[in-house]
């Protein structure tokens, strides 16, 4: 064979395939996720997945960690001590009971990535055609996320759905943030359904609604005020009280009323005060954060009240505790049954039921186990007795009153929004001038009948922040309520910093970095 | 699987074909005769015998001898590799002796380059070329660890201890903020992808694994030389993956000659090096008395002494076996080899096991016009895994459980069950009998290269390669064990991983002279390459046996009734995916050489990758480097046996990103069960924020450097000094809220600077009659700095109990990358509470964890058969944090009942103190290691059957002088936070062994 002929020949067919299959146009093929792109802007979703993936996203509420602990930790009801190894968490915690955390703390980031994210998502559900209500629903949850920023951070970044990551998204102020919340409110309002008690109340309602509504007026002198940090002194419109009164009266029109036992309010069971829940929040993380490792169920041993706090409480009233542990407990063994069902499905049935030995509400003094035997400390051998007293920072580990609202036997949804914070805002609104057919002092004691606490001679500021600290502690509300009636700024166990710029927390140092529109917030 | 099988064994038969094809020509008319070298006297077998002027030619035997038939007055032209052509004239003899001398010139050495091979004499750029007799010996489970503390400006760090662990290797500094520091490996001409080819673990609630260093299925056997490529004009002809230097493997060919066989055997014997200096059982109950009284540590004793790291530490033997077959002629060679190796880490039950085979071969025809070659490589791996993590939590891994075990525990009742005390304390025997956990791993790399020589110094080459790879991983834990989200329910990850990559290259390479002085080579091409990755991964609970093996190997065992009674399965599919990703590129070099003085190099890259938006595809990466050979000119002083002043410059880019960032996608997120049981996920989430703006991150380069040599090249060496910058940093950062991710990535306007100096040298001490030492130094400064950088970014996540959202390092303005940003620790007030001398926050404390210094010291010596290697190599200027002290030796951790070093007894602190990331838990990371010590000896034979006998003893990490406290500072754990990498953090790392090592080669 002739090789010349037989090199050209191959050298041809080389060279025709490098010619024919040479380039590519560097395009691949996505073959395990869904591209959105294409027609240019946003692609809606399917606005029922995108509304119930928004209602499921408000379990997060649940955690311990970011928005939960920004509205406890640096309130006067809480205190989160570190143990020897544990509960350091570099600082997040005890900086924010200090009230000395700075732009780069955590939580911080988190409760603001967390709630715009979510605000952003109800966005996404207005813009992929939603039906009336699920538009209603959805401007509702714009407002409950878009209320915590302009709470927690006094500006709001906003993000239209088709703007991407070249757009900095533009800035509400505190008051165009107001404005917002209240335009969202009242458009979804006619067309949300008026929803009255049930076990759950997992949706958006006309009562929830109006609920936000009234802490939104309520709260409007806050949000409104030229310095926000400047505490007390904030003015109180008559008319916007009065608006806090209808929007109360529109809760109680909607079926809503004071629940017998207090707390069957953070159980599965009906409560005829439950306006909002959150089934996807169990409430597990309430009592894992605050109950001891010896207990069962074994907590994490972590956060405590204050000793000042727990004494606001009358011994008789219901809301100071019932059960094992609690104040002044008596021994009885009808508390302890034994578990002849075997309810914890281990198979076994053996003296006493799980989770006999935790009692609702404070607890303090000796803890028992679920048969009715005195908890002893593991580590230490010694008898477990929670203390009133408790440091900031290297407490032993049964320092510190615990407190219990969702029991691990009954608890399963989390609670948002309950009447018995309505009936409040309602005196609250009276006393600061709204007009209502009730005095204040008449409402906060139908309150206080109900809870078993004797009745008040007179109400005052004081006075009614007390009842509100004693009806909703540990709910994360003692925030605003303390920055509304001025005492965000004093001092008490293990804070000593009064610095009037704390009353909103500092824009998060990536947020800043992310967004020029963003300006640090005083002080900061 | 099949197909891969399938495809190899087609692939085999067909390179079978090329290597065998060796043929004897013969004639009528006959002259015998001897060929043999001036060196040695020896026969030359396989020489070329050719009649002058025709192509009737003969070839050696085995023993050099040669009959060729002939016309008694033709001349016989004797040619072979390595040795200079002689022309002998026959005169009418029937029998000729000819001896050939050994060519110099053509044994120079050369380095490989981007697409070809240049002799060190004519490399312009910053190259280091690392040749099979300066590996280091011993258990060397992947090639990285043959190079180790060897080259100047390479630092390479195992993450651990662990057989087959990840590897890091950082060429002149860390330059990128983000994962993708490594450099490309190119094997045998195909750069690997960066992905790795096994899963990382799930581990439970012990916490998550790395993955295995993907380069372990490379036999180091196999490897012929490793040539690092540093600065940019030798990396740019690599272009968008060049930025982290180009690591280039050459696997050995068939030497020209008779078939040898050749035999390997290493036995290795390892045991820890350093355990943790732990309290014992008196010492220990003793201390926890002092904190909680005589009861409670009457109550915690359990009337035994254990050493828990006695107990899971073993000494850990490695065989391995290597076997090839190699020969060649002046048409070509071929090389098979096969290896068996298996390593027992110290560790009980890890280890890790490969079988590798290997083809190489290369043959011309068309009047030597056409080469073809091809490398292949197979390889089955076996990864033995223990329950070792990144980020245990304040229950710890293996490791952390056996430092933190109650050592007056025993490890068994009297009736044999484990002690099992708590959930929290888990018995790490216990973790080992009730666990299995193993990586399958096949791949399969190759390429076949055909080359055509069009016209004198023309020539075409195409290359297609592939690179595919299988893997399967399974941990598998017992509802035996006590721990969380284990005990009652047992537990079972399944993850696999398949990589198919493949290249297509073409190219045209010129070579002529330009009149007499100038000397032009050039060279064009075109590459494609394209990545597909896909994944699967499962996970089971709940499950009726507890018998490893079944829950394996049955999984359907893992069922649970439900509240009906009925059964239903308690399995998730987490998740899967499967990408693909191309790279198309357009490259060009230009060498030129004028009076062979003056060298000039110019590249360009142009690549276009589908890891960025139209807009910003293609990435165009130029270089320039000139070379000036002083030692050419007549004006060098006598004293110099050769100089030379490189210069270079260029621009190389990294794509190391994920898949995907410039369009909005949506994939449904994983599935997961969790500690409690509960199912959680599988909500339709963003991918990513999309960024079609992304384009490539790039580093500029500049490189001065000498070559020198003295005293008639006794001694030689070269420096060089180089500043990176690279910018355009390819990034995750926050998103602007409100935003549909948390994160996106971007191209950053910032940079980051290395700039550094190198210095390598080798000198001859003594060279006189047997005796010979040699000395190989080499020493490196960096200093890394991230300059005009307006964010702040948090990484070096610690972990364990109290130190949730606790951090080590920060990258920020005007710092080197992961400095180090803690609590400045000033020991304890008088109640026992750590004080801060700055207050209770994190600063910047001046300290970092990259080496400013690293150094390497080989001492050689020969004397008649025996030589003898000594090592050192060392990292200076850097500093180590320890997240096991940090989480495990504190006074609190003592206090709740667990075991500490004996430094915490008595050191002032309360039980009460909060241990928070400060620098009481950093130390000095300096140390010079005893790295590699090597006895041989060179059997003299003189049989038939072995040609060669030679036998080693061989000694790995024999001592390390630190100041550190741990358990060595040469260390890495995976602490990266949101995907943005951390350095030099200690936690519960796989120890280090010590290794002595025992071989015998031999040839037949």
């Amino acid at each position: 064979m002739n090789n010349k002929t037989l090199i050209d020949k191959l050298l041809l067919l080389v060279w025709g395939i490098f010619i024919y299959s040479g380039c590519t146009d560097l395009e691949v093929e996505e073959r395990d996720s869904i591209v959105l792109d294409g027609s240019g802007g946003f692609i809606a979703g399917n606005p029922t997945e995108l509304l119930s993936a928004a209602y499921n996203d408000l379990g997060a509420l649940a955690n311990q960690t970011n928005v939960y602990a920004l509205y406890t930790h640096t309130s006067d009801e809480m205190i989160p001590p570190t143990r020897g190894v544990d509960w350091g968490d570099n600082g997040v915690w005890r900086t924010l009971h200090a009230h000395t955390w700075d732009f780069t703390h955590a939580y911080v980031l988190g409760a603001w990535n967390e709630l715009n994210e979510r605000a952003f998502k109800a966005n996404q559900i207005l813009a992929s055609n939603p039906s009336t209500q699920q538009a209603a629903e959805a401007k509702f949850l714009r407002a409950f996320y878009t209320f915590q920023v302009m709470d927690l951070f006094g500006q709001v970044p906003f993000r239209e759905v088709d703007e991407g990551v070249e757009v900095d998204p533009r800035v509400f102020t505190r008051q165009q943030a107001f404005e917002f919340v209240l335009k969202d409110l009242t458009e979804a309002l006619p067309d949300l359904p008026d929803l009255g008690p049930a076990a759950q109340n997992p949706r958006a309602s006309k009562a929830a609604a109006n609920t936000l509504l009234a802490r939104l007026y309520l709260n409007k002198a806050v949000y409104t005020a030229e310095n926000a940090g400047e505490p007390g002194g904030f003015v109180f419109e008559q008319e916007d009280m009065t608006r806090v009164v209808e929007f109360a009266d529109a809760v109680a029109a909607s079926g809503f009323s004071l629940e017998d036992n207090y707390f069957t309010n953070f159980t599965t069971e009906a409560s005829s005060e439950i306006i909002f829940t959150s089934p996807a929040g169990s409430g597990e993380n309430r009592w894992q954060m605050t109950l001891h490792y010896s207990q069962n169920p074994s907590g994490w041993n972590g956060f405590t009240t204050l000793a000042e706090f727990y004494d606001k409480f009358e011994a008789n009233d219901q809301r100071i505790g019932q059960g094992p542990g609690t104040t002044d407990y008596v021994f009885d063994s009808n508390d302890f049954p034994d578990d002849t069902e075997d309810d914890d499905d281990d198979g076994n049935t053996e003296e006493g039921k799980p989770f006999n030995g935790i009692g609702r509400g404070f607890l303090i003094g000796q803890q028992y186990n679920d048969d009715g035997t005195e908890a002893v400390d593991s580590r230490t051998t010694r008898l477990l007795q929670f203390t009133r007293d408790v440091p900031l920072s290297g407490a032993a580990t049964e320092k510190g009153i615990r407190a219990i609202k969702y029991h691990p036997r009954t608890s399963g949804q989390y609670i948002l929004m309950r009447y018995a914070d309505v009936l409040l805002m309602k005196a609250e609104a009276v006393m600061r001038g709204g007009t209502s057919g009730e005095t204040a002092l008449d409402v906060v004691n139908q309150l206080r009948a109900v809870r078993g606490a004797s009745a008040l001679n007179s109400i005052d500021e004081a006075t009614l922040l007390d009842e509100r600290g004693r009806e909703l502690y540990w709910e994360g509300i003692r925030r605003t309520d303390q920055i509304r009636f001025g005492t965000y700024t004093n001092t008490w166990s293990e804070k000593t910093a009064q610095e009037p710029f704390r009353t909103l927390f500092p824009i998060p140092q990536q947020a800043i970095d992310s967004n020029p529109n963003l300006v640090q917030n005083p002080g900061y | 699987m099949n197909q891969v099988y399938l495809f190899t064994r087609k692939l085999l038969v067909m390179l079978i074909g090329i290597g065998v094809s060796f043929q004897v020509a013969s004639q009528n008319i006959t002259v015998t005769g001897k060929i043999t070298s001036a060196d040695d006297g020896s026969g030359v077998p396989g020489a070329n015998i050719l009649e002058k002027g025709t192509t009737n030619g003969a070839i050696t035997d085995v023993d050099g001898n040669f009959s060729i038939n002939v016309p008694g007055d033709a001349t016989l032209v004797v040619s072979f590799i390595g040795f200079i052509a002689r022309e002998v004239p026959v005169n009418g003899r029937s029998y000729i002796d000819v001896v050939l001398q050994t060519d110099i010139q053509e044994l120079a050495e050369v380095v490989v380059i981007g697409y070809g091979q240049v002799e060190a004499k004519d490399a312009t750029g910053a190259i280091n070329s690392i040749k099979e007799k300066d590996f280091n010996r011993g258990v060397i489970s992947s090639p990285e660890q043959l190079i180790q503390g060897r080259t100047a400006g390479v630092q390479i760090t195992n993450s651990s201890g662990e057989p087959g662990g990840g590897v890091n290797i950082r060429i002149r500094g860390t330059s990128s903020v983000r994962s993708g520091n490594n450099p490309l490996f190119v094997v045998d001409g195909v750069p690997l992808s960066g992905d790795d080819t096994s899963a990382s673990g799930s581990n439970a609630s012990f916490g998550n694994s790395s993955a295995r260093n993907p380069l372990n299925f490379i036999n180091p056997n196999d490897i012929a030389s490793i040539d690092i490529l540093k600065d940019a004009s030798a990396t740019a002809i690599y272009g968008s993956r060049g930025a982290n230097g180009v690591v280039i493997i050459t696997t050995k060919s068939g030497k020209a000659g008779q078939g040898k066989l050749d035999y390997a055997y290493n036995l290795g014997v390892a045991t820890i090096s350093e355990k943790y200096d732990l309290l014992d059982a008196n010492e220990f109950l003793d201390a926890y008395a002092g904190f909680n009284g005589q009861q409670a540590a009457d109550d915690i004793n359990g009337g035994a002494a254990t050493d828990w790291q006695d107990e899971i530490f073993r000494t850990g033997i490695t065989h391995s076996h290597n076997v090839s077959y190699g020969g060649g002629d002046e048409k070509g060679d071929f090389r098979f080899s096969l290896s068996y190796f298996d390593q027992e880490g110290i560790v009980e039950r890890s280890g890790l096991q490969r079988v590798s085979g290997r083809f190489n071969g290369t043959r011309k025809f068309v009047n030597d016009r056409l080469k073809i070659s091809t490398q292949f490589t197979v390889a089955d791996t076996d990864d033995e895994n223990v329950p070792i993590t990144d980020n245990s939590g304040f229950r710890g891994d293996l490791l952390g459980a056996a430092l933190k075990m109650n050592p007056t525990l025993p490890v068994r009742n009297p009736d044999g069950t484990f002690v099992q005390p708590s959930l929290t304390e888990t018995n790490p025997i216990a973790m080992l009998e009730f666990s299995k956990s193993f990586t399958s791993t096949l791949r399969a790399l190759g390429n076949v290269s055909a080359e055509f020589e069009i016209i004198k110094g023309l020539s075409f080459k195409t290359v297609v390669g592939f690179d595919r790879s299988f893997s399967s991983r399974k941990d598998a834990y017992s509802r035996d064990l006590k721990a969380e989200g284990i005990e009652d329910q047992g537990r079972l990850f399944v993850g696999d991983i398949e990589i198919n990559n493949q290249l297509w290259e073409n190219y045209f390479t010129y070579n002529t002279t330009l009149g007499n002085d100038i000397e032009l080579d050039a060279l064009a091409g075109y590459s494609y390459q394209s990545f597909e990755f896909e994944a699967s991964n499962f996970e089971f609970t709940n499950f009726r046996t507890s018998d490893l093996n079944l829950m394996i190997n049955n999984f359907a065992s893992a069922a649970v009734e439900d509240s009906n009674g009925e059964l239903q399965q308690t399995v998730v599919g987490t998740n899967s995916e499967s990408r693909e990703d191309e790279l198309q590129s357009f490259f060009g070099r230009v060498n030129l050489s004028v009076q062979d003085k003056y060298l000039f190099t110019a590249t360009l890259r142009a690549d276009g990758s589908t890891r960025f938006g139209s807009g910003n595809r293609y990435g165009y990466f130029p270089s320039f480097a000139f070379k000036w050979r002083l030692g050419e000119e007549n004006f060098l002083p006598a004293a110099f046996s050769d100089l030379s002043l490189r210069l270079g410059y260029g621009i190389t880019g990294n794509q190391e990103i994920p898949h995907n960032l410039f369009q909005e996608r949506q994939r449904y997120a994983d599935w997961d069960i969790n500690e409690n049981g509960d199912i959680e996920g599988g909500g339709l989430e963003t991918v990513a924020f999309p960024n079609p703006d992304l384009k490539w991150e790039s580093t500029s380069q500049i490189n001065i450097g000498v070559d020198f040599a003295f005293l008639d090249s006794r001694l030689s060496g070269s420096l060089d000094l180089y500043r990176k910058n690279t910018n355009d940093l390819l990034i995750q950062l926050n998103s602007a809220q409100p935003a549909v991710q948390q994160f996106f990535w971007t191209n950053l306007d910032a940079d980051v600077i290395n700039r550094g100096i190198e210095l390598s040298l080798n000198g001859v001490i003594k060279d006189q009659g047997k005796l010979r030492w040699d000395v190989l130094a080499n020493i490196a400064y960096n200093d890394n700095e991230v300059q005009n950088f307006d964010k702040l970014i948090n990484t070096g996540d610690i972990d364990g109990q109290g130190l949730t959202g606790a951090f080590s390092q920060r990258i920020a303005e005007g710092q080197p990358l992961f400095a180090y940003f803690l609590r400045d620790f000033a020991g304890y007030d008088e109640s026992g509470i750590s004080i801060y001398s700055q207050g209770d926050i994190q600063n910047f404390t001046g300290d970092s964890p990259l080496p400013t210094v690293n150094a390497g010291l080989t001492n050689n010596f020969s004397y008649g058969n025996f030589d003898l290697s000594v090592f050192f190599s060392g990292q200076f200027g850097h500093s180590v944090y320890s997240n096991t002290a940090n989480a495990f030796f504190t006074a609190g951790s003592l206090a709740n009942g667990r075991n500490v070093t004996r430094d915490v007894v008595g050191n002032g602190e309360s039980p009460l103190n909060t241990p928070d990331v400060s620098t009481r838990f950093l130390e000095k990371g300096d140390f010079i290691r005893l790295q590699n010590v090597s006895l041989g000896y060179n059997v003299p034979l003189q049989s038939e059957f072995i040609s060669s006998l030679r036998f080693f003893i061989a000694g790995q990490n024999l001592f390390v002088i630190t100041d550190y406290s741990g358990q060595d500072p040469e260390v890495n754990v995976n602490k990266a936070i949101d995907d943005v990498p951390s350095f030099g953090i200690d936690y519960t790392t796989y120890p280090r062994a010590r290794t002595f090592t025992f071989g015998a080669n031999m040839s037949f």
